[in-house]
């Protein structure tokens, strides 16, 4: 098999804020995704697709396509296997085995029953047995999902990815089937503003806002023409190149996932973080939630098991840009800290 | 149930969701909940708690107890998986037909949550209503005539940022809950807490609330039981009927939810005996939604000024008709009088002298009549006058099948997207409609002959293709008058208010725009077609107003858009809309500007697939020229005044001619 080669993620020059959401990610997918706003020709597609290199591997039930993990609820386990027409015998454990986390790309132009998943046709002709064909939303179990140009995703597609995103669990219900499997899923969207904006249902889904523009610097510029180059001329050479930098990242991943559960967050920190979101004023309670998971995760990418006041305002600049809240059709805020100092200034004059 | 629920007992605040939907858990006869509200404020995740405290749905079975309390209606469910179809599996076996039950009869005596039910499509809508409302669900389809008990506790959740309910859907829930984020930061940090540790470890955040949730479970069983016994004395049911009167509430139903409540919430209390109490805590539920402003409207002179005017309306047009078809000669005077300023070329004119003339005309003609001084005033941009909820605006429902997509006009679709709605035996792009073909098969299954291994022998004519249904957004192009004339008096700001809100109504449909101005001496077009709305508000923020009326130029450049469009979608329905007080003082040929959009008017209103809208600017003033009103004939456009847009204003005056 010809070897595909994915342009390194640590390769990418750069677009900090983009980076290190989509590593927050990875070490929390409790986070839910990423939302990157930008202009074309950013490494948006380049930095998602690459991610596939640092992913961690995770234990997956291989003998049916819904990428179950092995401490699912039995029940939910043995139902998986009945749609996919194999039985699991009582009192067995099924095989295990070692995957990568997977990127699972959704098109724009995706129907609705390919997301959802649908009745096999072949089967239910040749047998005469209902059998699940699983969709996406299946496949990205545990995964990230990606969606590029997400704002030109269409609405009843949108529908499906909010209900499964509320719930983390899939319902197909149609073709007389109903049948609900887990889907939890890191959503990673990418868009133009330009070509219209988010449903705010949807966008409110997304954990973390990061707007990325062109690099204006001239040497990082002839930085980034050069790797791009020595990547498509040399790619196996170029990987090698920059293969110990991944690791490295990976190591590191690795290590915040484990440290992860141990970091605390102090009390005066979380109401810092309340009085925060009053500030500005935030839609709804997610905001809070998110700045204080997103600290907590960035603590532990540092390697510490304290959050720092820095940590909380790195975070509230990925957690808050999307729900600050607007005038109807506004434009979405990209500098948090600008919108609090305007704030405190109405405080302070008005 | 798939995946561990965050706790009921753990929810903090939302007290008054929390009981409606306790209530509702004790006695489903009271309807009902919608809740209002904006993203992440655990809408979804209270109602989905919900499910862990009620009791069995019957008593005996134990089958019962692990089914779900909360059944979900996904968004994308089609007709027969609410309502019931054919089981095909046994259909096949048996060879006669068997009833596979529906999405409602699994709600039967449970809780029917839906997600974003302002989403739901309409024709789901009715069936689910028609369920509510008899208790039962009657299904008579593909050769199936049966009928199942379905009384269940509707459930639904909803941003108002999406578009508004149905209102008659919204009626039919006995209560409704607006809720908003918690303003104390304690509770925003006990939130976060609590939040955190259940992701932790979901078990033990479980097994921690676990008693709490047990007693309020009990207190619902033990509500339950007590309900039959609760009595109300006939003055406290005066006093319902009282505050519904005093609420204005339409029909009778909020009366009958109240008194449940009520009954409810002295049992929840473990009382037998209803008191005042137990009303005014459920009456704000039940009347949320209901309650109407007084038909007298309270007595400022300006809105008082306004409905006469609104009297008087019908009389002017009459006058205008009757000006119209007896003498055009006093039209055109009046045209005479106000527009040969324009085309007598204002440049050739001391602008001193022009602004004098002004002034003395402006007393009497209370700046109606402000063309001549367009040139002169300064550029300005106005402010956005607060948008409103405008009244709905879409294109009929035809048979022609189209392609996109959107949310305002129903239309059928090739393509295979959209909403299955039903199937047909038509055979069009292979569309196969698996489901609906096996079930025509299956009754024959047993008699056919078997000649390759298959186990469902399928002929050709069992073959059903899907019929899919969506709903498109239209292309609206505005067509708006940023002249002079438009500056006076914060028409302006009006009028900008008025395009915001239909920009916000097109936000909500998912439509294409295209924006057009005309102002000075030539029209522009600001946006081409795109679907960025929040581009168009931008440019309407920054929409300067000032110099003369090219209203023919502004009218063409808007039709050249939809012109162009229908090249390229020959089905689509473009819709132009109007903005304008009709006062055209800038031609484009030698002739008078306003037979050149007369002229205009007549022709394109010739092409049927453009559908136009008028919005009237012009103030009630002392002298109406009705010019807008008149072009809008010739367009055979829909024709507003700025007031009129507002779907509130509507119905108001709906019901003023009506009783």
């Amino acid at each position: 098999m010809k070897q595909q080669y994915t342009y390194p993620f640590t390769a990418i020059v750069g677009q900090e804020q983009m980076k290190l959401a989509l590593v927050l990610n990875i070490i929390n997918p409790t986070l839910s995704g990423v939302l990157i706003r930008g202009e074309k020709g950013t490494a948006k597609s380049t930095a998602v697709r690459a991610l596939a290199d640092i992913l961690p591997e995770i234990d997956v039930i291989s003998a049916v396509p819904f990428n179950l993990a092995p401490d699912e609820d039995p029940e939910v386990i043995r139902e998986c296997f009945a749609v996919s027409g194999g039985t699991l015998p009582l009192e067995t454990t099924p095989a295990v085995e070692k995957y990568k986390v997977k990127v699972v790309e959704l098109p724009v132009g995706a129907t609705e029953d390919r997301v959802v998943g649908t009745l096999d046709l072949e089967h239910a002709l040749k047998a005469g047995e209902k059998r699940i064909e699983p969709g996406l939303l299946a496949l990205a179990h545990r995964g990230i999902l990606y969606v590029d140009e997400v704002n030109l995703l269409d609405d009843h597609v949108v529908d499906v990815l909010l209900d499964s995103a509320a719930m983390g669990v899939n319902t197909i219900e149609r073709e007389g089937v109903s049948f609900a499997h887990p889907s939890r899923f890191t959503l990673v969207g990418t868009m133009n503003p330009e070509e219209g904006e988010l449903r705010p249902q949807l966008l409110d889904r997304f954990g973390l806002c990061v707007h990325i523009e062109g690099i204006t610097d001239p040497n990082e510029r002839v930085e980034v023409m050069e790797r791009r180059f020595a990547f498509e001329e040399y790619p196996e050479a170029f990987c090698q190149r920059w293969s110990e930098e991944s690791e490295r990242l990976v190591e590191r991943i690795k290590k915040a996932t484990e440290l992860y559960p141990s970091v605390s967050v102090s009390r005066e920190s979380l109401m810092a973080i309340a009085n925060y979101c009053l500030e500005v004023g935030v839609d709804g309670h997610r905001g809070d939630i998110i700045i204080m998971k997103t600290a907590k995760t960035i603590a532990a990418y540092e390697g510490r098991k304290a959050v720092e006041q820095g940590d909380i305002d790195t975070a509230a600049m990925l957690a808050l840009p999307h729900r600050i809240r607007r005038q109807p059709l506004q434009d979405i805020v990209m500098d948090v800290s600008s919108v609090l100092k305007s704030r405190a200034f109405e405080r302070v004059s008005g | 149930m798939l995946s561990k629920l965050y706790p009921f007992s753990a929810v903090i605040g939302q007290e008054e969701l929390k009981h409606a939907l306790l209530l509702n858990a004790v006695n489903p006869r009271i309807g009902g909940v919608v809740i209002r509200g904006e993203k992440g404020t655990a809408k979804s995740t209270t109602v989905r708690a919900l499910g862990e405290l009620l009791p069995p749905a019957d008593e005996s079975a134990n089958e019962g107890e692990k089914r779900p309390g909360v059944i979900t209606l996904p968004l994308n469910a089609t007709e027969d998986m609410v309502a019931g179809g054919i089981d095909f599996h046994c259909t096949v076996r048996d060879g006669y037909r068997v009833f596979q039950p529906g999405i409602l009869a699994r709600a039967d005596k449970r809780v029917l949550y839906i997600d974003e039910v302002n989403l739901l499509d309409d024709h789901i809508v009715d069936l689910v209503l028609d369920a509510a409302a008899s208790g039962e669900n009657r299904v008579e389809r593909e050769g199936i005539s049966f009928c199942h008990p379905a009384s269940f506790v509707l459930v639904g959740t909803m941003n108002p940022e999406e578009g508004e309910i149905r209102p008659q859907l919204l009626d039919r829930f006995g209560f409704c809950v607006e809720v908003s984020a918690e303003h104390d930061a304690e509770k925003r940090v006990e939130m976060m807490l609590c939040r955190e540790s259940f992701d932790e470890n979901r078990e033990a955040f479980i097994a921690s609330y676990g008693k709490e949730n047990e007693r309020i479970a009990g207190k619902i069983l033990a509500a339950r039981r007590m309900l039959p016994n609760v009595r109300m004395t006939s003055h406290l049911r005066g006093f319902i009927s009282e505050l519904c009167r005093s609420s204005n509430v339409a029909g009778h139903r909020a009366d009958l939810v109240i008194e449940q409540a009520a009954r409810t919430n002295a049992a929840f209390r473990g009382s037998s005996v209803v008191e005042v109490d137990d009303i005014t805590a459920v009456a704000s539920l039940a009347l949320a939604h209901r309650r109407r402003d007084p038909v007298p409207p309270p007595p400022e002179p300006l809105q008082s000024q306004e409905r006469q005017n609104r009297d008087e309306q019908p009389e002017q047009d009459r006058g205008n008709k009757e000006q119209e078809q007896a003498g055009p000669d006093e039209e055109e005077d009046n045209g005479g009088q106000d527009f040969p300023d324009g085309r007598s070329g204002p440049e050739e004119r001391p602008s001193e002298n022009r602004a004098e003339e002004e002034r003395q005309k402006a007393p009497e003609q209370s700046g109606d009549s402000d063309d001549a001084d367009e040139a002169a005033l300064p550029e300005q941009v106005f402010e956005i006058a607060a948008p409103f909820k405008v009244r709905p605006i879409s294109s009929p429902k035809d048979r022609a099948m189209r392609r996109g997509s959107g949310r305002r006009s129903r239309s059928r679709v090739l393509q295979k997207q959209g909403r299955y709605t039903k199937s047909t035996m038509k055979r069009r792009n292979n569309d196969i409609a698996l489901d609906a073909t096996l079930r025509a098969a299956a009754p024959f299954q047993q008699h056919r002959e078997n000649l390759n291994g298959m186990a469902v022998i399928l002929h050709d004519q069992d073959i059903r293709e899907k019929i899919r249904e969506k709903r498109l957004g239209n292309l609206l192009i505005f067509v708006v008058d940023a002249s002079g004339s438009m500056g006076a008096k914060g028409r302006m700001a009006a009028s900008k208010g008025a395009v915001m809100s239909l920009l916000i109504d097109a936000y909500q449909k998912r439509d294409k725009l295209a924006m057009v101005s005309f102002r000075k001496d030539s029209a522009t077009v600001n946006l081409p077609v795109t679907s960025s709305v929040e581009l168009a508000a931008k440019l309407l923020r920054e929409m300067p107003v000032g110099g003369r009326t090219p209203f023919f130029a502004g009218l063409l450049k808007g039709y050249e858009i939809a012109r162009n469009h229908l090249l390229k979608e020959p089905d689509a329905r473009p819709m132009i809309i109007i903005v304008t007080d009709g006062k055209a003082n800038k031609a484009l040929g030698g002739r008078k500007p306003l037979d050149e959009v007369f002229d205009l008017s007549l022709k394109i209103a010739g092409e049927e697939r453009i559908r136009f809208l008028v919005v009237d600017t012009e103030e009630p003033g002392l002298v109406n020229f009705g010019l807008a009103r008149k072009i809008a004939g010739m367009l055979q456009a829909e024709y507003f005044k700025i007031d009129d847009l507002q779907a509130d204003t509507l119905l108001k005056i709906v019901k003023n001619t009506t009783s």
